[in-house]
């Protein structure tokens, strides 16, 4: 028996509200602040924002942000 | 492993060279300095008298934050990263739009700190008329225009 046509556009209203909300998932992933520390032989390190250290890089990378300014218009 | 050290004294027109290639290299890039073995500033795209300092506190923050000397840095943030990377006694920082390709633009920079410290001509770029498409030439091949 087909479905009734409400559920039809209710399944497709909700497919794309899930999709939307992957995408933002993802967007606030990809979009988080990251401070990575390599060193010799490949091993890398991450630091959390909220971690002493972390604060520290953020605001040594701000400084050179600043500094380096806006991107000049082509 | 330690880096070796440059072979030889870098002199600001190769570094100031070096970082025109980069900034051709990389579309993303906003800006980028240089930094020699003394913390002095070889060559910058921008406020070249702020850069060592700010360079130097970033590494400094980046030794204490882990054990050991800290090879490369990356730091994403909001408003755009930073790359730093160390090799042989010189430093390279760029800043970046946000999203950058990190491997590509390390890549990028260390291939210009090694030319730089083993003394090797950089390849450079001709902007052609029109600012759009470039013409790369390597420095001695005669190519005057």
């Amino acid at each position: 028996m087909p479905p009734k046509p409400h559920r039809v556009l209710l399944d497709r209203v909700s497919g794309y509200a899930d999709e939307a909300a992957a995408y933002m998932r993802r967007r606030r992933a990809s979009r988080r602040p990251f401070a990575r520390l390599y060193y010799s032989g490949g091993r890398a390190e991450d630091h959390a924002e909220d971690s002493t250290a972390g604060s520290e890089l953020f605001v040594a990378a701000g400084r050179l942000i600043e500094v380096a300014g806006k991107r000049p218009k082509p | 492993m330690p880096d070796a050290q440059a072979s030889g004294t870098v002199s600001g027109d190769a570094a100031a060279c070096a970082l025109a290639y980069l900034t051709e290299m990389s579309p993303d890039l906003r800006a980028a300095a240089i930094v020699g073995p003394g913390g002095a500033v070889l060559a910058a795209s921008a406020q070249p008298d702020r850069w060592g300092e700010d360079v130097a506190t970033l590494f400094d923050v980046a030794d204490r934050a882990g054990d050991g000397a800290v090879e490369q840095v990356h730091i994403g943030t909001e408003q755009g990263e930073v790359f730093a990377l160390r090799h042989a006694g010189l430093t390279a920082v760029a800043v970046t739009e946000r999203f950058a390709l990190a491997s590509l633009t390390f890549f990028d920079m260390r291939s210009l700190l090694r030319d730089l410290a083993a003394g090797t001509p950089l390849p450079t770029f001709t902007p052609q008329e029109g600012g759009k498409s470039r013409k790369r030439r390597s420095e001695g091949t005669g190519d005057a225009t």
